[in-house]
């Protein structure tokens, strides 16, 4: 089993869970979170154009547009190693716009899943 | 990869988030949380606090760079008092910035 964590624009994720639903992923869990990439929270007027980074963080450090913590929303959902490429691929798909802010998607392994309320451990239980 | 997760108390995120920007890592994902430790919460006079307020701050670094990430932390976010945190660090198998679709931190 592996958790995919997404780490998304806080406008997209009624769009992002709609469409893990269509495909037989409804068990999500949501966060809100802040966050920043490597951009430092710097902004530039003129995205998507500027795709260098040095001078996004040069163009907002002289005009002052900055962010320290940009609010964010992170899903988190447990699936089979088999549907990871398939629950990466969706995430992706819907959440790309080509602006820096997309968000980031980490995979980590899950040792144990146990249903709380049957007690069923492993696949069974986080299947549907 | 690994995932650094730091449970620090909120008033010292700021600290923290500049001592790892200066050294060079200044991405990260912040998360407002409560929690306790092993003391179970605070009592203070008859009020007994279990829900303290916290923040898990998540950072993804490279197998070589844990030490450094983990040692600032740790300098940044000590008061030597009980509630400074926890750190957890877990494997990443896979990372995917999603404006791009590149693997990788």
């Amino acid at each position: 089993m592996k958790e995919v964590i997404a780490i998304i624009r806080p406008n997209t994720v009624s769009k992002t869970v709609k469409a893990l639903d269509v495909v037989g992923f409804p068990a999500v869990t949501m966060a809100e979170c802040f966050g920043r990439g490597k951009q430092k929270g710097y902004f530039s007027a003129n995205l998507p154009e500027i795709v260098d980074i040095q001078k996004i963080i040069e163009e907002g450090e002289k005009e002052g547009r900055f962010i320290k913590y940009i609010p964010k929303r992170l899903i988190s959902i447990v699936v089979d190693d088999a549907d990871v490429p398939l629950v990466v691929g969706i995430i992706s798909k819907v959440n790309r716009t080509g602006s820096f802010g997309d968000g980031r998607i980490f995979v980590l392994p899950v040792e144990e899943a146990i249903r709380v309320r049957t007690g069923e451990t492993g696949e069974i239980a986080i299947g549907n | 990869m690994k995932m650094i997760k730091a449970i620090v108390r909120p008033d010292k995120v700021d600290d923290i988030v500049d001592s790892l920007e200066n050294a060079g890592y200044p991405a990260f994902t912040k998360i407002n949380s409560v929690g306790r430790g092993k003391q179970g919460g605070l009592k203070v006079g008859e009020i007994f606090y279990d829900e303290l307020p916290k923040t898990i701050l998540l950072i993804a670094v490279n197998d070589d760079e844990v030490d450094e990430v983990v040692g600032l932390i740790k300098s940044s976010a000590s008061t030597g008092n009980f509630g400074d945190g926890k750190i957890f660090i877990q494997p990443i198998t896979e990372a995917y910035t999603i404006r791009t679709g590149e693997t990788g931190i």
